[in-house]
């Protein structure tokens, strides 16, 4: 059966590339300075004793090689290892955990948002090409693609929550006390949370859908076997999404595949200007923190991810086009 | 004479571009009879292709058809619904694309495609249009139809997307078909066999059918009467007898000594000298003129009528009484 061996092959593919990336990681956060002094700093009564007994606590004293093969090792055993200062030095796993549910949503709602309203959009204006319409739609996507996310969603907290009198919450999971709920529910609240962040999210990666599903469109659209399925007599819907769209897709779903695997780190920014506590914020505390353990565990789930993402990929590209065979 | 199945007149299809309006078809007239074929005979950009697309109405933008009839069968194709429009495409008329490597879809297969156009235009079963796809593959001389069937197109080469095609093409025992180039991209032994099951399906079906080609050779072997275009234009329409052996327009003339021929044994190959011309802005008066051999002012100042000169016999030339052409082909 050529798809188990496809599996396989893929996961011994996932070898080296694991060990590249991680020992990679490893040794350029060593590169980048030490997390003692970064802790210790200001710190006048701290003596250099106790820095180094910091170091042996944390293993840093090691040669980075040997701190790699322990590191791993207890990788093996399931274990990511303890953060230096996050959450108290909660185990990474845990850290990761925690807000994984937060990023997901996010993410997963922004990509559902996006596609739901970039196929059809970018469909319409491949097919009325140069039209008033066409021209909206790409001088949109092209201020959408322009405007960095941060602004917008400052922008977006200004008008929406700050001028608004707090029309929305200009961030966070939930409010603090529930006597602030909106009708007392705690899911309405969580959902009033999400929708300021959701839209900036969608909308920040809407643009380049639309982008993609229009010039790939444009591309079907010119093709002989459109033109012969419009000779046929089918209908003009039959044209444009059983013919048209089906082969329009696959350029996206690179596209999407790309985006899976960042799934879980995907929204760094947006989560920093929201407050929102996901992993793509942990992420950038752990990096600003040197805190080593959370970076590698991140890291880790990347990988992953992205290796995951990638066979899914392969496996829908199969599906939706005949001509590539998993082989 | 025999009864007329479509008559299309003045027929103009522009192209809106930003350089500039492209009249690609400007002022075509030609008839089809019942059960006859017509050759429609140009040079590459004469505006065979879109005479074709203009008549189905599947003219790809920016391509608008401005003026003229299409009479098919008492109905004027230009002024039916979209909706009706959709029964008569693939139903009445079909249409065999130029390339056949791409007139398929690649991500469904065989069966699928024919399927679907079956089912557009009967009210039949799945499973009998799946019947009727396996027969129609067999009636085009494909072996295996139960293979290829559910077979997609990239599995299959080059002459066998063209027999699918044409299957496709006759899948509603359509009243006319137009064939664009159906053998230009392929080779030359695969090019005998798909003629040769054009004309063989002709004579069984009792279609008429419209082919179109720059090969004066498949013109010869096929077809009843001829058009020629130039530009855009009609230059004449006879029996192919009458515009092999008597030419009446120039252009004609030099298209036809242009035909490499072994029994003549020509030593050096006759080319008509420059191009096409720009059909954003086409010479003044008659567009032949600039590479006529034969023009005069006249020619230069006024665009000639399309005249009768005969029985269904047509000639777009100033000076054709006066000209005595020869037949590089007269055998």
């Amino acid at each position: 059966m050529s798809m188990t061996k496809y599996l396989i092959r893929r996961a011994l593919y996932l070898v080296p590339v694991f060990f590249g990336i991680t020992f990679l990681v490893f040794s350029i956060e060593r590169l980048a300075g030490d997390p003692v002094k970064l802790l210790t700093a200001g710190q006048t009564r701290v003596t250099e004793e106790q820095r180094q007994l910091l170091r042996q606590y944390f293993g840093l004293d090691k040669p980075v090689y040997q701190q790699y093969l322990l590191w791993l090792s207890e990788l093996f055993t399931g274990n990511l290892g303890y953060a230096y200062t996050t959450g108290g030095g909660a185990p990474v796993s845990t850290l990761i955990g925690q807000r994984a549910v937060a990023t997901l949503e996010l993410q997963l709602l922004g990509l559902a948002f996006s596609l739901l309203i970039a196929i059809p959009i970018g469909v319409m204006s491949a097919k009325r090409r140069y039209s008033k319409l066409d021209l909206a739609v790409t001088n949109t996507s092209l201020v959408g693609t322009s405007i960095p996310i941060f602004f917008l969603g400052i922008m977006a907290i200004l008008v929406l929550s700050a001028k608004t009198g707090g029309l929305f919450p200009y961030g966070g999971l939930e409010s603090i006390s529930p006597n602030q709920y909106p009708y007392g529910s705690a899911i309405l609240d969580q959902l009033w949370h999400l929708v300021l962040p959701t839209s900036v999210y969608t909308f920040a990666i809407l643009a380049p859908v639309v982008l993609l599903v229009r010039s790939s469109m444009l591309e079907v659209l010119r093709q002989d076997f459109i033109l012969a399925a419009r000779a046929s007599g089918l209908k003009e819907s039959t044209v444009i999404y059983k013919h048209g769209l089906r082969n329009a897709l696959l350029p996206l779903l690179t596209y999407v595949g790309l985006y899976f695997g960042g799934l879980l780190t995907g929204a760094p920014i947006t989560e920093t200007v929201f407050n929102w506590p996901g992993v793509g914020r942990l992420f950038v505390q752990a990096i600003n923190n040197l805190d080593f353990p959370v970076i590698q565990g991140v890291v880790v789930v990347i990988t992953l991810m992205t290796l995951v993402a990638n066979v899914i990929t392969d496996i829908a590209y199969a599906y939706i086009d005949p001509r590539i065979r998993l082989e | 004479m025999s009864e007329t199945l479509l008559s299309v007149e003045g027929l103009r299809t522009y192209f809106y571009t930003y350089a500039g309006v492209v009249k690609a078809v400007d002022g075509i007239t030609l008839q089809v009879n019942k059960g006859e074929t017509l050759g429609l005979v140009g040079e590459s950009g004469s505006g065979k292709t879109v005479t074709a697309q203009s008549i189905m109405r599947i003219v790809p933008t920016p391509g608008k058809t401005i003026e003229g009839t299409v009479k098919f069968e008492e109905r004027n194709l230009l002024r039916l619904k979209e909706s009706e429009m959709q029964h008569i495409r693939g139903k009445e008329i079909a249409y065999i694309p130029q390339d056949p490597t791409t007139t398929l879809d690649p991500v469904y297969s065989v069966g699928d495609q024919l399927v679907e156009v079956i089912m557009r235009h009967q009210p039949v079963s799945k499973r009998y249009a799946l019947a009727k796809a396996i027969e129609l593959l067999h009636s085009v001389g494909i072996a295996d139809p139960e293979i290829r069937i559910n077979q997609y197109p990239h599995e299959l080469s080059g002459g066998t997307k063209q027999r699918i095609a044409i299957a496709r093409a006759l899948s509603c025992e359509p009243i006319l078909i137009l064939a664009d180039e159906p053998t230009t991209a392929l080779d030359v032994t695969i090019q005998a066999q798909i003629l040769e099951l054009l004309k063989d399906l002709k004579q069984k079906l009792n279609v008429a059918m419209v082919l179109i080609t720059h090969d004066m050779g498949i013109v010869a072997d096929t077809c009843d009467r001829v058009t020629v275009l130039y530009a855009g234009q009609v230059c004449e329409t006879g029996t192919t007898e009458q515009v092999f052996e008597n030419p009446k327009h120039p252009y004609t003339e030099a298209l036809l000594s242009s035909v490499p021929s072994l029994a003549l044994r020509k030593e050096t190959l006759s080319v008509i000298p420059g191009s096409v011309p720009n059909l954003i802005h086409p010479p003044s008066g008659c567009r032949f003129h600039p590479r006529c051999a034969y023009s005069r002012q006249v020619c230069i100042d006024k665009d000639p009528e399309l005249e009768p000169i005969g029985e269904g016999r047509f000639v777009h030339c100033h000076r054709w009484k006066e000209l005595d052409l020869k037949s590089a082909v007269a055998s």
